[in-house]
């Protein structure tokens, strides 16, 4: 069969031998062609922005248009720590069943640094805890998980909100950061909780067409996210859809519509959920996907019911596509700006927009707000760092 | 999919009915739910819709009347034409950079020895993680107190889509690059094509799907995105940040209604689309889930 294929000449080696020298260093010039633009203009566009948010912040730089300027401005004209310590305030107060008494709720004031330090123990136990402690890593990272959430899983509850544990603060933006992050839980967990049985339908239960069905799910999310934000601004504000489909009803008089559906808290965590839980069914079906599904047989099997086998075999294998979900969520709505704007009011106010308010909005303090971007772009890049494990493993599917 | 179908366990749970993992009566709840959530997620925009064309001065029910008044008068109005315009300029000029840079790093960064690769790919899917309103932020600061001062404006947003847009890009074409069958490579080099001829006749073609569906989505992210384009913008506004700011007077909110509903059948089209040619590439590079891993 072989017998025909012609056999180079020694000659013709040698040429290809050349031509491939010449390539390789062609290759190598031209790697750097290929990737150098867009390095130098991340470098340009998207880097060197960041670092001015750094200087901003520690009064290197300013916005009036010489020092006698920002002396009149109260801008800082040199370098100075003065804005951060205005920033994290006297310490971080920890109060205690916050709404039982409405003065004796037991509180007690701790350095905002400690705090600080133990979040990020925390964070780094539930992500590194079975690696580093070998024999109770899955207790170590359970409690590590409910200390994180507990303190900011919020409930409404007439018209405040519920906690076990508030976390608040002398400084308003630190406080306000706080209210964010416990929005922030409180979308992802419910977003989670609303996601998991839809991806477990999916994955279980329907056989015909799945991924056509997976797709139907998941489209909502690759469409117009202002837009979807601005439905529910018409679906629920005060002479929206609801209010006056209920006053055509009858059931309402259109002089007093339910004020309750919109301009707070609660709306804005929902809202947020809805815009997120389309994508992160993608993380948890794939994982649930992916198991093995005899090992669930071998536990039936074994004798397990169905609720211990999904308690024993299911959730544990499908646990981290359920962080990933969660992360999918939190990550971006801590610094959420579209959806407190439209149906938040000043209920709903968060981080996101004070940083926006520093810069455009009335208040005209480039300095002081570059100090809350800062923050806010450190907790997020600490949090992706901490957590890529669980991020690529969700994300590798996205 | 080949587990679902093996061969059944002998003994079954109580309850009987259903699979190992559900009962009978859970798979209806499950259901239930599952028609539920579909509700709860396509109901707000399928009522924007209905209500563009409600005959009424307010978005509110009763509904009176099939109208497209809403409409002519939406796009007879020369301010949302300059801003839908703006933001078609500023969609496709961020697509066609954003492709093309997307496209200039995957080929390296899938085949090649790269200097500091995992720190060139980190960098290039940082801005998904950046809250927007950080980006917009810092941007502003560049532009108006860094080392190239850039006018705001419409050029302006377009840097700050470029540099949103081109994560997805690379996201989107650099696995399908990855995963080309290496020795089509090594077969058109040793039939004698050389770099370029290779990459265009045997790459482009096969990861073609991929870049369109790249070029696509950039063009969604840029015409959809508001936050950093609201920091950046000067008197020209684009089509999202029209709607924003008239988002403001509640007595505007009917006006905007078929503006709004304009936007979302576009990116709801062209996101399908993307996906569809996603799936497509995939099939064309031998990956038979297409969900993809």
């Amino acid at each position: 069969m072989a017998s025909n294929v012609e056999i180079p000449r020694a000659a013709e080696i040698g040429v290809r031998v050349r031509r491939e020298g010449r390539f390789r260093a062609g290759q190598r010039l031209s790697t750097f062609g290929l990737v150098g633009p867009t390095v130098i203009a991340l470098a340009i566009f998207f880097l060197a922005p960041l670092w001015y948010i750094f200087e901003f912040s520690t009064g290197q730089k300013w916005v009036a248009p010489n020092d006698a300027a920002a002396l009149i401005s109260g801008e800082l004209t040199s370098i100075s720590g003065a804005l951060w310590s205005d920033f994290f305030g006297d310490g971080v107060i920890i109060e205690l069943m916050p709404n039982l008494g409405d003065q004796g709720a037991a509180h007690v004031t701790v350095p905002a640094a400690l705090i600080g330090l133990l979040f990020v123990v925390l964070i780094l136990a539930a992500v590194m805890g079975r690696r580093l402690v070998p024999r109770y890593g899955g207790r170590v990272v359970g409690f590590s998980f409910v200390a994180l959430l507990v303190p900011f899983m919020t409930l409404p509850a007439g018209d405040h909100i519920l906690r076990l544990v508030q976390l608040s603060s002398e400084s308003t933006d630190l406080r306000l950061f706080f209210k964010s992050v416990s929005m922030a839980t409180t979308s992802s967990v419910i977003a989670v909780l609303i996601a998991f049985p839809v991806a477990y339908y999916l994955a279980f239960c329907v056989t015909k067409s799945k991924y056509t069905w997976l797709l139907i799910v998941i489209t909502p999310f690759l469409t117009s996210y202002l837009l979807r934000i601005f439905a529910w601004k018409v679906v629920l504000g005060d002479q929206g859809l609801i209010n006056s489909g209920l006053a055509s009803l009858g059931v309402i008089s259109a002089d007093a519509p339910l004020t309750f559906l919109i301009y707070n808290q609660f709306t804005v965590m929902i809202v947020l959920t809805y815009a997120w839980v389309p994508f992160i069914c993608l993380p948890i079906f794939i994982a649930l996907e992916n198991m093995d599904r005899r090992l669930l047989e071998a536990a039936t099997d074994l004798g397990a019911s169905r609720l211990r086998a999904f308690a024993k075999v299911t959730l544990p294998l499908a646990a981290p596509g359920v962080v990933a979900a969660f992360l999918f969520v939190f990550i971006p709505s801590i610094g959420e700006y579209i959806t407190p704007s439209l149906v938040g009011g000043t209920k709903g106010y968060m981080f996101g927009q004070a940083i926006a308010d520093h810069f455009i909005g009335g208040a005209f303090d480039w300095q002081g707000g570059s100090v809350l971007a800062l923050f806010l772009l450190t907790v997020v890049l600490f949090l992706t760092a901490a957590t890529s494990k669980f991020l690529r493993a969700g994300g590798g599917t996205a | 999919m080949s587990a679902a179908s093996a061969p059944a366990p002998r003994r079954r749970p109580k309850g009987g009915g259903g699979s190992v993992a559900l009962s009978r009566n859970g798979r209806v709840a499950l259901t239930g739910f599952f028609v539920a959530f579909l509700i709860f997620l396509y109901v707000p925009t399928a009522l924007l819709i209905v209500f563009s064309f409600n005959e009424s001065t307010v978005a509110a029910f009763p509904l009176a009347g099939l109208t497209f008044d809403w409409y002519s008068a939406a796009f007879e109005n020369p301010n949302i034409r300059a801003a839908l315009l703006n933001s078609l300029k500023i969609g496709t000029a961020c697509a066609f950079f954003a492709t093309l840079l997307g496209l200039m790093v995957s080929y390296p960064l899938a085949r090649r020895k790269v200097f500091f690769k995992a720190g060139i790919s980190a960098l290039l899917l940082l801005p998904l993680v950046v809250p927007t309103v950080v980006l917009g932020v810092a941007l502003l600061l560049l532009f108006q107190r860094g080392f190239v001062s850039i006018p705001l404006g419409l050029g302006a947003v377009l840097i700050a889509h470029v540099v949103i847009a081109l994560p997805f890009c690379v996201l989107l074409i650099l696995p399908r690059v990855a995963s080309i069958d290496r020795r089509l490579e090594e077969a058109a080099q040793d039939l004698g094509a050389g770099g370029f001829t290779t990459y265009r006749r045997i790459i482009l073609p096969l990861i073609m799907p991929a870049v369109l569906s790249a070029f696509l989505i950039a063009f969604v992210v840029s015409i959809d995105e508001v936050v950093v384009a609201s920091f950046l913008t000067s008197d020209k506004v684009t089509y999202p940040i029209y709607l924003y700011s008239g988002l403001k007077f509640p007595e505007q909110t009917q006006t905007l209604i078929p503006i709004a509903t304009v936007m979302i059948i576009l990116s709801f089209a062209l996101a399908f689309a993307a996906e569809g040619l996603r799936r497509v590439g995939e099939r064309r590079v031998g990956l038979r889930n297409p969900v993809g891993r």
